[in-house]
């Protein structure tokens, strides 16, 4: 009876400690921050442990940062120690549990540090043992040996820590990825709202100076085309900038591309931003439909030269200079005023205002030539 | 509403181009039409416009429409936000209209209206 008594007893003993341990671990698992996790490590390692005092010490670099602690008499909190200079630094760079019963026959410990403390007696396990992160101490204030289950529950812990830290690390990620995915949510909901906002441009524009709704409908679904090619080519570039070369090959795709002989273009590389490149698409896609329509691309023997360079460059004002030469193409006569549509608007304007430069369009009889000028910008700039 | 001399701050040519012609089909005079925060700026600084209103896309290139929203009030001349952005923070112009894109010409005519009355 008196047997069982006793037996009882230790077990209820045994049975709180472990509930104590179990609790630990699910506080442990609610935890964010590594302040938390601190919180948690010191209002608990001491009672799981019984030590006389414990601390929760964080690995800084080459440095053992002695971040927490719980006991009788103050111990390092808030110091910071080199890794090869205290006890916490050899269990994380050995990756192993160190059981000390007697700190002053141990020559891994560093007396001085010790002899302003209490301490006599130490368990020292990692948090994280394939790579620590931390360490978890507990320390008596009498010479002995920690019974092993002590030592094993001080080892339990740190396994909770290290998966609480790292839940921390992982929900921090997410949170980021959260944002992240807002953040480009509503990007997107911009842009296409923008977007649609250029077709009802394009739409209505093509709508005042369209001859019949077939006329229209041909005009409209070419422009479309040609936005949609913008934004193929920017994305292709992440929306980022765009190289005036490909744009002009994306334009002039559906003419026979670049690699048509009657069309020849030289420049250097120029890099135009996502909300230049759209317009530079549109007005260089006006410009190639005119010239297939009515200029030098309406026949065999016509022939478009676009050219463009940097002036004064390495200078005050470097400027971007392009020049759009048509020839070989049937007689020119300037428009009226009145049939001004969308192209010639938009060529005239389009890039003047985007870039801030100047557009002149010259009629000449023996062909259409637009120059552009530019001073080089964040917007516009050489690659 | 015939007359009325309007500024535009919009960064896409596109846009911009169809907003003068709602503008002029409403009989309003575009003062100014603008694709960069500097530029409206400068126009403002110079001191020679006589402006009835203006309409601001928020996002200019990158560059928030704001401080050309301040120098307007400073000069009392009324002005809406036309924007794709569905919510976004405008501290200190919680007050001021948002027509959102695609622009709706009744939107537009009403705000338009609106600067009338304000001067």
């Amino acid at each position: 009876m008196l047997d069982m008594a006793e037996h009882d007893l230790s077990d209820g003993e045994d049975d709180s400690a472990l509930l104590t341990l179990v609790e630990t671990i699910e506080e442990l698992s609610a935890t964010r921050t590594i302040d938390e996790v601190a919180a948690v490590v010191r209002s608990s390692a001491r009672r799981i442990s019984g030590a006389d005092g414990v601390a929760f010490v964080l690995r800084d670099n080459d440095c053992c940062w002695y971040l927490d602690e719980d006991a009788i008499g103050p111990l390092w909190k808030g110091k910071r120690f080199p890794l090869t200079a205290c006890i916490s630094g050899w269990s994380m760079l050995n990756r192993q549990t160190v059981v000390i019963p007697d700190i002053y026959q141990d020559d891994r410990i560093p007396h001085d540090a010790y002899r302003p403390t209490f301490v006599k007696s130490l368990v020292m396990t990692p948090v994280r043992t394939r790579d620590p992160i931390a360490a978890l101490g507990a320390y008596w204030a009498k010479e002995h040996t920690p019974p092993p289950e002590i030592v094993a529950k001080l080892q339990v812990m740190a396994r909770a820590t290290a998966a609480a830290l790292e839940s921390g690390r992982l929900h921090a990620s997410l949170n980021k990825e959260l944002e992240r995915r807002t953040f480009l949510m509503r990007e997107l909901d911009h842009r296409v709202k923008n977007t649609l906002a250029s077709v009802q441009s394009i739409a209505s524009q093509t709508l005042r100076t369209a001859a019949s709704p077939q006329a229209f409908n041909e005009s409209f679904e070419s422009r479309l085309l040609a936005l949609s090619q913008a934004h193929e080519l920017l994305t292709k570039q992440a929306w980022g900038k765009a190289h005036l070369r490909e744009i002009l090959a994306a334009a002039m795709r559906p003419f026979g591309g670049l690699e048509d002989g009657r069309f020849v273009v030289e420049g250097p590389p120029i890099e135009i931003t996502p909300e230049a490149a759209v317009a530079v698409h549109m007005t260089l896609h006006e410009l190639i439909v005119n010239a297939a329509k009515y200029g030098a691309l309406s026949v065999p023997t016509g022939s478009v030269s676009v050219a463009w360079r940097i002036e004064d460059a390495g200078g005050l004002h470097p400027t971007f200079a392009l020049e759009w030469r048509e020839r070989g193409g049937p007689p020119v006569a300037p428009p009226e005023p009145k049939d001004e549509g969308f192209g010639s608007r938009l060529i005239r304007r389009g890039l003047s205002r985007d870039l801030g430069g100047a557009a002149v369009l010259d009629f000449a009889p023996e062909g259409l030539t637009f120059t552009f000028r530019a001073p080089l910008s964040q917007r516009l700039a050489a690659a | 509403m015939s007359g009325r001399r309007i500024m535009i701050v919009e960064d896409e040519a596109l846009v911009a181009m169809m907003v003068e012609d709602l503008l002029t089909d409403l009989g309003c005079e575009v003062s100014g039409s603008f694709g960069a925060v500097g530029e409206a700026l400068a126009y403002l600084d110079d001191g020679k416009s006589s402006l009835d209103g203006a309409v601001l896309d928020i996002n200019i290139g990158g560059e928030m429409v704001f401080p050309v929203a301040e120098a307007l009030r400073a000069k009392g001349v009324p002005f809406v936000f036309a924007t794709g952005y569905g919510a976004l923070p405008r501290k200190g112009f919680e007050d001021v209209t948002v027509l959102s894109k695609p622009i709706n010409f009744g939107h537009l005519r009403d705000a338009v209206h609106g600067f009338g009355q304000a001067a």
